[in-house]
């Protein structure tokens, strides 16, 4: 549906984003990871059409985009930036309208959005509202016009967990509803580990990999870990026994064995354990988070 | 192309956060005060009191609004692009599916009506006082009058747009924003007055013609100064007489292409920036 085709930028000579490459499909919800400074806001920006690359390109539909497709193409996303304050003369609801014009409405359904936000708040003055209140406007104002595609750039910036949990399951009711394609940015990992198809990590303004979690952690060779509850009489021949097969590391943690193994002895360990089944209760196998996936390839 | 629709809506907003802002009610009292206070002490320094015959008022609000007008303008607009910038709508409405014109003339727009209800309102009420108490003949030359403050304030704000776009730091704008204003209400005036002295009076009428339509202010003074029949205007604590070429319609023209001029190189350069 949407490709970016060796983007890069430049700013006043210096290189913020570095011939990246990659695919969105349609209903696919990509997510974006790097630290501040990566380049993850100005990616989005460009894809959002907000700024234009200094070489390179952004295709829709297979098709690249002229200066009068990007005006079409824009009412086609729905963008949330970081932080937005809005005007705090207008209410919400006049802000809602304001940007519901701009995009060519001459009316939007105010049901679709009282899950996130309620009439009596819209009806207040923005000025009187929470940053919580204000990052629910910034979504519905996203989400005016029914748009194809979703970019979202740190969506839970300031939010507190429940704010955050329930902002996660905004979105994942939205896509119950019909395949929206997303794009949303986040420097917090743990949060958009499981909410997200695929993962592109940036890193000083290039693409270190892209793809889903186990194929990333599998393409970077990372270890993975194995939680294992022995039986107590035979605790020490666990260890053991791991450790002469080559584990990278054993631990305790309450009455499990946590092992550290190397990828590429992850069949030979586990078909180890299948015949020693007498020497455990319980056994499950950890993949590295996205976190371990971030630092493994910094 | 461009949209109306996004347009009026800009302009809307705009306009609607000027008068919850009550920056409209504050201009227009503080207009309707000053020009009051003008026409009714204007003679005071003679020991005298009271309203006096527009001709003898109008210079002197003439003098207040080549000084006011162009800081309020100056200051409305110059900080329009780095104010939405700072709260993060900027980006909103780049991503929105409208053209840079539409977003420009939308701001444009509802600034424009901004100041001009609290400049007809301020004016417009201090005037109906000045007409009261010096009679219906008085009104023509008022109604002039407040077209031209208009005029000369829509110049203004479209300087103050192309501040915005050229910089991009709060500070920036300001320092600039007074700086203009001190030197095209006050400094470009005296030098002109000085280079008047220097020449003795040598400068010829086209090349005077010339300077002075390059400063809005002394455009917008010989076109009061003109609707009094006057052929003499202040160039800063000078009376000059101003060439013959100088006539309204043509003073007009020019006020209009420095309305339209900036907001050009602002277009431009607004495009440039996030187009490159």
């Amino acid at each position: 549906m949407l490709r970016v085709e060796d983007v890069s930028k430049n700013y006043n000579g210096i290189r913020a984003l570095n011939s990246i490459s990659f695919t969105i499909k349609k209903g696919e919800t990509l997510g974006l990871v790097g630290p501040n400074g990566s380049g993850k806001s100005t990616l989005l920006k460009i894809i959002a059409g907000i700024l234009r690359p200094s070489s390179g390109r952004v295709l829709m539909d297979d098709k690249e985009l002229s200066e009068k497709d990007w005006i079409a193409y824009k009412g086609r996303i729905g963008y949330m930036p970081e932080r937005v304050s809005f005007y705090d003369n207008l209410t919400g609801k006049e802000t809602l309208r304001l940007f519901a014009r701009l995009k060519g409405l001459k009316s939007f359904d105010l049901k679709i959005l009282s899950g996130i936000i309620s009439e009596e708040i819209l009806n207040r003055r923005v000025g009187g509202y929470s940053k919580g209140m204000k990052q629910r406007l910034n979504l519905c104002q996203a989400l005016l016009g029914d748009p194809d595609i979703l970019i979202l750039d740190e969506p839970t910036s300031g939010l507190d967990p429940v704010g955050t949990k329930e902002f996660y399951d905004i979105i994942a009711s939205l896509k119950e509803k019909r395949p929206i394609t997303i794009i949303l940015s986040s420097h917090v990992l743990a949060e958009i580990e499981e909410r997200v198809d695929r993962v592109a990590i940036i890193k000083d303004g290039s693409l270190k990999a892209i793809g889903g979690l186990s194929e990333l952690y599998t393409g970077l060779n990372l270890p993975f870990k194995l939680s294992i509850l022995p039986v107590s009489s035979l605790n020490g021949s666990l260890v053991d026994i791991l450790k002469n097969e080559g584990a990278v590391e054993v631990t305790r943690r309450d009455n499990y064995i946590i092992a550290t193994i190397a990828r590429e002895d992850k069949m030979k360990i586990l078909s180890l354990l299948m015949q020693k089944r007498d020497y455990f209760v319980d056994l499950t196998v950890i993949e590295p988070s996205l976190e371990e996936v971030f630092f493994g390839i910094h | 192309m461009v949209s109306i629709d996004a347009i009026t809506a800009i302009a809307n907003k705009e306009l609607t956060d000027r008068l919850r802002s009550r920056w409209v009610l504050v201009i227009a009292i503080t207009f309707a005060l000053f020009t009051l206070a003008i026409s009714y002490f204007g003679s005071a320094p003679s020991g005298m009191a009271g309203f006096r015959r527009l001709d003898a008022t109008l210079a002197s609000l003439t003098s207040l609004v080549t000084y006011f007008i162009p800081i309020l303008a100056l200051t409305l607009g110059a900080g329009i692009i780095i104010d939405e910038r700072d709260r993060g709508t900027l980006d909103l409405f780049l991503s929105s599916p409208i053209s840079f014109i539409d977003f420009l003339l939308g701001k444009f727009a509802g600034l424009v009506a901004a100041f001009t209800v609290s400049t007809i309102a301020g004016l417009g009420i201090s005037g109906i006082i000045i007409i009261i108490n010096t009679g219906i003949g008085a009104m023509k030359g008022y109604l002039i009058f407040m077209v031209n403050s208009i005029l000369f304030g829509l110049t203004f704000l479209s300087l103050s747009f192309l501040i915005s776009v050229i910089f991009e730091e709060r500070s920036r704008v300001i320092a600039f924003t007074i700086f203009l204003w001190l030197f095209l209400a006050i400094l470009y005036d005296l030098g002109l007055v000085g280079l008047l002295i220097v020449t003795k009076g040598g400068l010829g009428d086209l090349l005077f013609s010339i300077l002075l339509l390059m400063n809005p202010v002394d455009i917008y003074r010989i076109l009061n100064f003109l609707s009094l029949g006057e052929s003499t205007v202040f160039l800063g604590l000078a009376s000059v007489e101003f060439p013959g070429l100088m006539k309204a319609p043509l003073l007009w023209a020019i006020s209009f292409v420095w309305v339209v001029l900036p907001m050009m190189a602002s277009y431009y350069l607004f495009r440039r920036r996030y187009l490159k």
